[in-house]
């Protein structure tokens, strides 16, 4: 049994399992790149260990340079966290080499649904519907996807082998732009993931995304959490979740998580994991892919069912049984997360970097902010620009929503442009209010500029207070400008004070 | 002093009588305006009525983001207004285009060459940042006048990647 966990990551997630860790008194290993020396996951761990440069393939993706660490510091155990090098087989094989508890499933699993060719062909065998698409495994060429995509129509979505979070995903409406498609998705998969294959999938349209949170330990048990609903993205990246999903009912929630045991079985999977599924319209559902890891949402899962999954993970990695039979698991209200990004969601969603200087999170009954950044941490632009999840709970569906509002306008972050309007906006539209939506809402049904006319009385306040502001900026340079004792030039003050009024 | 200031072209007429009021089209005001700790997130109480706002200064106007909604405001003040409209309006639009970085990032692939005659929404440069490839596209027709960075490069915010005549 392990005594120290090294956690192979950073941001919010690191600080989520190092938290779990503490709980149980297991001793923590945080690493880090130099661009996150001030990290909090590093202050709050008890041994740190830097990995090199701020770039991924230098710090974060060094499964070398980590295990050296691992066997330096002597933790016994890896927490990969999601991203990096959670769904690396060769990573988890290399650990049980050396004899380092991987917290997650064998690498036989993660090679199984790491190849989404074929994970496709091995959950098929056990019966569970997949989007019609390519079923041969392997390389395909070009010549190969352009000869094959009509049998399978448009449009048609293309993806990584080796994907996840939208990258290397393209969408196809018809041969003549599929080239040049095919050549972007290959170089973005290459550049993501070291690996440039791709595969084809029909796209299924007003479809939802709908996740079940799989959790098995190694005596062959295997539960399912429920679901939730991450139809809300924009580029295949997800920014809202919730649990339950407002399209589900029990027998339809039933059907699906005895489907998503089946496939976890397939694989013999052991630890947390999640079935991703298309849902249409006719509410037919179909395996999407399956992340063999802790996901970015799982605290939606956590709030609904009051089931710790980070310290379930750390109990099943040490050999022990599931907490709880399928029986006992309950679910409880309604929970929703927002991902606040560093993003300008009124400037086309640009990722924004900076110095955090100032930040008020919110608090309060049925609150959760989880975060690994805090006044004075620096946004680069190595890492994925999600900052912060604001997680609620609530008895309905409906004071979610009210509680998601209101923490949301006492969230505030100065330094970085965050998309926090583009939620307010989203937890005010009567769509998303009423549970009508799928994963083109987003991009096709949804605008930040709200439909109603000018609200006079707020725009009069607005122009009030850029006013005050813009007096006060006048005030204080027309007092420097009247000192007397001037440190520069007068040319260089009048310099100034021209371009003080642009 | 007196200002005119203008969202979305409605005007209004603001005058800062002194510290503690300001008159909004005729009606004389009690304020109460603070920064919260010196950022640019501001307190404004407005005879009774608590607001809170972020206010940033932009190029040419202030963005003020008030719950969760984004104004474009135009500050005026009368003097400055005045002298606008005896100048007469109207910028002539420049020659040369200058492609910028709008974040911070890796340039990935420069599909296009010096002297390349390129089309409106053509893909000049991509650009890695934040672990997503961002294509960057030509505003409108023109040829590429000159290359100022390498596949490779990492660039800055509002660095100049190419010119575009």
């Amino acid at each position: 049994m392990f005594k120290k966990v090294l956690v192979a990551n950073r941001g919010e997630i690191a600080v989520r399992i190092i938290r779990a860790c503490r709980e149980l008194g297991l001793e923590t290993v945080a690493v880090f790149s130099e661009a996150d020396r001030n990290a909090l996951h590093v202050r709050y761990a008890d041994e740190a260990y830097l990995l090199g440069a701020a770039p991924s393939r230098e710090s974060y993706l060094r499964a070398d340079k980590i295990l050296d660490v691992a066997r330096r510091s002597g933790a016994d155990a890896i927490h990969p966290g999601y991203g990096f090098l959670a769904e690396r087989e060769d990573f988890a094989s290399k650990c049980a080499d050396l004899g380092i508890t991987f917290i997650g499933p064998k690498p036989s699993a993660i090679a199984a649904m790491g190849d989404k060719a074929e994970a496709r062909a091995t959950v098929i065998k056990a019966g569970v519907p997949v989007v019609p698409g390519t079923e041969d495994v392997g390389n395909m060429t070009n010549d190969d996807l352009l000869r094959i995509a009509p049998t399978i129509g448009f449009p048609l979505l293309i993806k990584a082998t080796a994907g996840g979070g939208g990258k290397g995903m393209r969408e196809v409406r018809s041969l003549e732009e599929m080239p040049a498609l095919l050549a972007s998705a290959r170089r973005e998969a290459e550049s993501a993931f070291g690996d440039g294959n791709v595969y084809l999938e029909k796209l299924i349209e007003g479809a939802r995304h709908i996740e079940f949170q799989i959790m098995a330990d190694e005596h062959g048990n295997v539960i399912h959490l429920g679901e939730r609903e991450c139809s809300i993205q924009r580029r295949h990246q997800k920014l809202v979740e919730e649990a339950p999903s407002p399209f589900l009912d029990d027998e339809l929630r039933k059907k699906m998580g005895d489907v998503a045991v089946k496939a976890a079985q397939a694989v013999n999977y052991v630890n947390a994991g999640t079935i991703e599924c298309l849902v249409d319209k006719d509410r037919n559902f179909y395996f999407l892919e399956m992340n063999t890891r802790l996901q970015v949402e799982h605290p939606v899962t956590e709030l609904v069912t009051g089931i710790d999954i980070v310290a379930e993970q750390l109990r099943i990695a040490r050999g022990r049984q599931l907490s709880y039979t399928q029986e006992q698991v309950q679910f409880k209200g309604h929970a929703i997360e927002c991902r606040v990004n560093a993003e300008d969601p009124f400037n086309n969603f640009i990722p924004s970097t900076g110095r955090i200087t100032h930040s008020i999170i919110p608090t309060g009954p049925g609150v959760r902010v989880d975060t690994g950044v805090y006044p004075g941490f620096e946004i680069t632009p190595y890492y994925d620009p999600m900052i912060a999840k604001l997680i609620v709970w609530g008895e309905t569906r409906a004071q979610a929503i009210l509680r998601m509002r209101r923490a949301l306008e006492e969230y505030r972050i100065v330094g970085v442009r965050t998309n926090i309007p583009f939620h307010q906006t989203l937890m005010d539209s009567h769509r998303f209010m009423a549970g009508q939506f799928d994963t083109r809402f987003v991009e096709e049904r949804f605008s930040m500029e709200t439909a109603s006319e000018l609200d006079e009385a707020q725009a009069e306040i607005a122009a009030i207070l850029a006013t005050l502001v813009a007096h006060k900026e006048t005030e204080r340079s027309a007092q420097i400008v009247r000192g007397n004792e001037r440190d520069t030039s007068n040319w260089k003050w009048v310099g100034r004070w021209e371009r003080m009024h642009r | 002093m007196k200002y005119v200031t203008t969202i979305e072209g409605k005007q209004f007429e603001i005058e800062v009588v002194d510290d503690r009021h300001i008159r909004v089209g005729g009606r004389l005001l009690e304020v109460n305006f603070e920064t919260v700790s010196g950022q640019p997130v501001y307190s404004l109480i407005l005879d009774g009525k608590s607001y809170e706002s972020y206010v940033y200064s932009g190029d040419e106007d202030w963005q003020v983001l008030l719950r969760g909604r984004q104004f474009q405001v135009k500050v005026e003040d009368e003097r400055e207004k005045r002298l606008k409209a005896a100048a007469g309006g109207g910028v002539a639009e420049g020659g040369e285009l200058h492609l910028k970085a709008p974040m911070p990032g890796l340039v990935v692939a420069i599909p296009v060459n010096e002297g390349d005659e390129v089309k409106k929404g053509q893909v000049l440069v991509i650009l890695e940042s934040m672990k997503m490839q961002n294509e960057l596209k030509s505003p409108r027709d023109g040829t590429i006048s000159h290359i100022k960075v390498k596949a490779g490069e990492s660039v800055e915010q509002k660095q100049v990647l190419l010119n575009l005549h």
